[in-house]
């Protein structure tokens, strides 16, 4: 009973009411302009609200959490520029939907699946934190590194038309990860003695060339054709799609939970995965992936929201941070003075509920906005081609810049733009590379722990990998995964389907 | 309209001649680890105190890369006019020997330092040790199979295992993690066995009972660690080492006008005084110091002495304190 | 999968540039450790360039198999002048960004960018320019903080005395 009077402080607060909606309102611009990091927002409001009452404050940054992890589909569906990381994988069918004049279908169903996943992590958040938490900070180096390795398999799923080519994509982008002074040792490497590589690429940059600026670039091929119009006569989208979709929504959902909840990932690798998992689980696609399937639409929406929940279960039960935004979140709790850390549930337990309430609500108002601006949106992409374009450049610069406040990442971005357009003319796909900057860190650092926590002994990683239950599902999968690519698997598949 | 064109006007030219008192435009602070960090939550909890004493705001920004040194050549690349403020922890004293960078703190204008951390051993809950005895026997009985988290050479972890090594001589796995974070939550997951962080990052685990501290790295006994004996009563050799630890300090650039400085320093030490920050620094067990001129030189001079020749003499600095004529502690 | 059955112009000696590079970055991957330990920094590296390199090797292979595409030509298809246009306006952009700074070189690029592109006369293109180029500083440098570079044009004088005038005014 206590319980539900902290979860409903701030619905029943005229004044937390309206700054979580204002909140949630700027987040979903924040997530959606490319460069403007929830992280960064998140920060600046620390100063902010600095002589604000805790409760005032935490309902702005949540919204702007909330809402800003939501927005960041927007763009990746509108423009192809993905807002952030965890909305790289709405762009890959996304934006075609967009291509099709379905931009404002699109808008829709990933607004109603953002929140769908929201509800499952708010939900895993009330009522399991502390087992999740448990079972999060469990996680051996060792089972990070296979988790990465599960991630790399999606190679597999975004290639394209040549497996070849995507291996190499994928490849070139774990290296690219590895760029700067190595995280563990600090020695150097691919740095060629230039100090601004030292704090290697980063992968926002990388990001907003690979798909904004080849993007715009391959547009200029087009110039005589006129934009695509726009069809806005559906916006909500149809019960029986949200029914249909809803299975699909629920177990990326809680591939997001757990992947957020993490400590050592978020919302980026639980979209990616989840977009894995609906490409394989989908038997018959109305559409084929990568062309505008709604299915790649719905995981990885459902899962990079659901995320948000994950990432605030070691937060509130442990102190420790699920991604780099709850990590600002414990800064600004210390900063107003309480201390985050195990005791918090116990020692204010109004913090935890009314965080589960506010989250709630954040939740319904990204229902609100989301479903209300979408007219003028995808009228936006409707813009002359020669307006767009410009305005594109400049986003993409001015985005890049603000990453760090440094022209180097600049650079980078239009290297990458440059080499993405190529990319393209010749038969790569660009979402390989992404894959292997996000995940190349991962499988590194706990590739070499783990291999130095068995002190350089392979056979006793792979001992210690099966003696875990957690290590022998991931490895399982792995194989499985691996031989399911294979062309001996896929004729027996068939086969056995004729046959039948 | 006209009028205000003028009333514009005039204000932009009385402004430009006359010069008025520093501050007159907003001031930038560039924060040298990434948001989220204890030094970004450090000086985001000072400069709104800071702010009221300038009269102008503190635009903050996160500048990370090259263990810190990305910031430091940025600030030193701007106008030494005082308006872009150098936001850090310790990392640079120890750029030197580390072939990091030719610069550190000496070479810039101090304006406060404002606390320092102190450094503890914790471990596993389930470990079969209780203070910094135990545990070096347990590693002498186990060669090699005890497995110390480290942040990296020329981090805390490597300079207090430094500080030890020199005391006596353990044979351990070190485990590398990119900050204290990951490498306490390794630890509560069973991945490591020890490791020696700063008190701050630890003390809400430690209350909650989900580690424990075996060894505090200081002369004196601390009142947040109730029974727990300095490591000196263990190894009196360290105490020519101690109190170590890791600070938080904001500088500008060499050749800043003094009375420029004066203003900051004057603005920083009253906000340092003030009582939410104290107490937020206290409880998360960081040393008040808000010292700045020489006071503040000894400090940095004494910290870059004392590290900079463990991690020569621990045998990972790249270059010799010597070159640098660094003295000896 | 529907394979492609001929290469493009450019596509051979662009994968042919991509095996170079990976082997560049192979040897630059075995210069950090060599083969050292299978926990040095130069493991994963060494590991994704290997890939690289073979991968590079089996898409060369099937690329000069392929006959090439008829009356596809590099310069049209492929990198057409707009393009190679566009591409140094944005250089442009980029080099002048920090020294004359954010709002001028911005200006500049939009409002040639957009005459080139949009061709709707110079007038419909300044305002244009003038409109977004507001949005984005407002949404950046005035809500987000973002400092960008200031070049010439003293902003934070400018707006500290803005900032007076009207404390003084009002």
């Amino acid at each position: 009973m206590e319980a539900l009077s902290f979860f409903a402080i701030s619905w029943i607060s005229p004044q937390l009411l309206a700054l979580t909606a204002l909140g949630t309102f700027l987040g979903i611009y924040v997530g959606a302009i490319p460069g403007l990091s929830v992280t960064m927002a998140v920060s600046i409001l620390i100063s902010f609200t600095f002589s604000w009452e805790v409760n005032n404050a935490l309902c702005l940054m949540v919204g702007v959490y909330m809402g800003g992890v939501y927005g960041g589909s927007r763009t990746a569906i509108l423009l192809n520029i993905p807002g952030a990381p965890s909305a790289i994988a709405t762009a890959l069918d996304g934006y075609p939907l967009a291509q099709k004049g379905l931009a404002g279908e699109a808008i829709g169903l990933s607004t109603v699946m953002s929140v769908i996943g929201g509800f499952v992590g708010i939900f895993v958040l009330a009522v399991a934190a502390p087992f999740v938490s448990d079972f999060a900070i469990s996680f051996q180096p060792r089972d990070y590194m296979l988790l990465g390795v599960l991630g790399i398999m999606l190679v597999g799923s975004l290639s394209g038309n040549s497996l070849a080519k995507g291996v190499l994509a994928g490849s070139f982008g774990v290296l690219i990860g590895t760029v700067g002074l190595d995280p563990l040792t600090a020695e150097e490497r691919f740095t060629f003695g230039v100090v601004e590589l030292w704090n290697g690429i980063n992968p926002v940059a990388v990001m907003i060339g690979l798909f904004g600026i080849s993007e715009a670039l391959t547009q200029l091929h087009f110039m005589h054709k006129a934009s695509v119009k726009q069809v806005i006569n559906r916006i909500i989208p149809k019960w029986k799609d949200v029914k249909r979709y809803l299975p699909l929504s629920l177990q990326s959902s809680s591939v997001g939970v757990i992947v957020g909840a993490l400590p050592g990932t978020g919302g980026d690798i639980a979209a990616l995965m989840a977009y894995d998992y609906a490409k394989r689980t989908t038997k018959n696609p109305e559409v084929e992936f990568g062309k505008g399937a709604k299915e790649g639409l719905v995981a990885p929406e459902s899962a990079n929201n659901a995320a948000v929940g994950g990432a605030y279960i070691p937060m509130l039960t442990l102190g420790i941070p699920g991604d780099a935004v709850t990590a600002v979140f414990i800064g600004a709790l210390f900063i107003h003075g309480l201390n985050p850390g195990p005791l918090l549930m116990i020692e204010q337990p109004e913090i935890f509920w009314f965080t589960v309430g506010n989250l709630t609500l954040a939740n319904i108002f990204i229902l609100i906005f989301g479903l209300t601006g979408i007219r003028l949106f995808a009228k936006l992409v409707e813009c002359p081609k020669g307006v767009l374009i410009p305005i594109i450049f400049l986003l993409s610069i001015v985005g890049a810049y603000s990453i760090n406040n440094a022209i180097t990442d600049v650079w980078w971005m239009l290297g990458f733009g440059v080499i993405g357009y190529f990319m393209k003319q010749y038969g790569y796909q660009v979402g390989p590379v992404i894959l292997g900057v996000i995940l190349s860190r991962l499988i590194d650092e706990n590739w070499r722990r783990a291999i130095l926590s068995e002190q350089g002994n392979i056979a006793g990683f792979f001992g210690e990998a099966f003696t875990s239950p957690l290590s022998c599902v991931l490895l399982a999968t792995i194989v499985f995964i691996f031989i399911s690519h294979t062309p001996l698997w896929t004729r027996w598949r068939k086969n056995k389907s004729s046959k039948s | 309209m006209k009028k205000t064109i003028i009333g514009a006007l005039t204000a932009l030219t009385l402004s430009t001649t006359a010069l008025a008192a520093f501050p007159e435009k907003d001031i930038q602070g560039i924060i040298q680890w990434g948001a989220g960090g204890s030094t970004d939550t450090v000086m985001r909890s000072i400069s709104p105190h800071a702010e009221k004493a300038l009269g102008v705001d503190i635009v903050l920004t996160n500048k990370t890369g090259g263990v810190g040194a990305i910031a430091m050549k940025y600030v030193n690349s701007k106008d030494d006019d005082g308006y872009t403020l150098l936001m850090g922890a310790e990392n640079p004293q120890m750029y030197k020997v580390l072939g990091l960078g030719d610069m550190d703190y000496n070479d810039m204008i101090t304006i406060n330092i404002l606390a320092r951390g102190t450094p503890v051993f914790v471990a596993r809950n389930d470990a079969p040790y209780n203070n910094m005895q135990e545990f070096t026997d347990f590693v002498k009985a186990h060669p090699g199979e005890l497995k110390i988290g480290s942040t990296g050479n020329g981090g805390l972890t490597s300079i207090v295992m430094a500080m030890l090594q020199s005391q006596i001589s353990l044979d351990y796995t070190s485990i590398p993690y990119n900050g204290d974070g990951p490498a306490l939550t390794a630890l509560q997951g069973g991945a490591i066995d020890v490791m020696p962080a700063v008190l701050g990052a630890t003390i809400e685990q430690i209350k909650a009972g989900r580690m424990k501290v075996i060894g505090l790295v200081d002369k004196e006994a601390n009142k947040l660690l109730p029974g727990v004996a300095p490591i000196t009563d263990t190894f009196p050799g360290l105490k020519s080492y101690l109190p170590w630890g890791p600070f938080f300090g904001i500088f500008v650039k060499q050749g800043t006008p003094d009375d420029v400085v004066k203003k900051l320093q004057g603005a920083f030490q009253q906000a340092a005084f003030h009582p939410d920050f104290i107490d937020l620094m206290q409880k998360r067990g960081f040393t008040i110091l808000n010292i700045s001129g020489e006071e503040a030189n000894y400090f940095l001079s004494g910290y870059r002495s004392t590290s900079s020749w463990l991690v020569h003499e621990a045998g990972f600095s790249k270059r010799s304190p010597e070159e640098f004529n660094i003295p000896r502690p | 999968m529907n394979h492609p059955t001929s290469r493009r112009p450019g596509e051979l000696l662009f994968n042919l540039l991509v095996l170079i590079a990976s082997l560049f970055l192979f040897w630059q991957a075995y210069a950090i450790a060599q083969f050292s330990s299978l926990s040095s920094s130069g493991a994963l590296p060494l590991a994704a360039t290997s890939i690289m390199v073979i991968s590079a090797c089996l898409v060369l292979i099937k690329t000069i198999r392929l006959p090439l595409e008829p009356h596809v030509r590099f310069i049209r298809h492929i990198f057409p002048p707009i393009i190679g246009i566009v591409m140094a306006l944005i250089l442009m952009f980029a080099v002048m960004l920090e020294p004359i700074g954010f709002i001028l070189s911005a200006a500049i690029f939009l409002f040639i960018a957009m005459t080139f592109l949009h061709r709707k006369g110079w007038v419909v293109s300044l305002g244009l320019t003038l409109v977004s180029l507001a949005l984005v500083y407002c949404v950046f440098r005035l809500i987000f903080k973002v400092i960008l570079p200031e070049g010439i044009i003293p902003e934070r004088e400018i707006m500290a005395v803005i900032s007076h005038w009207f404390s003084a005014n009002f």
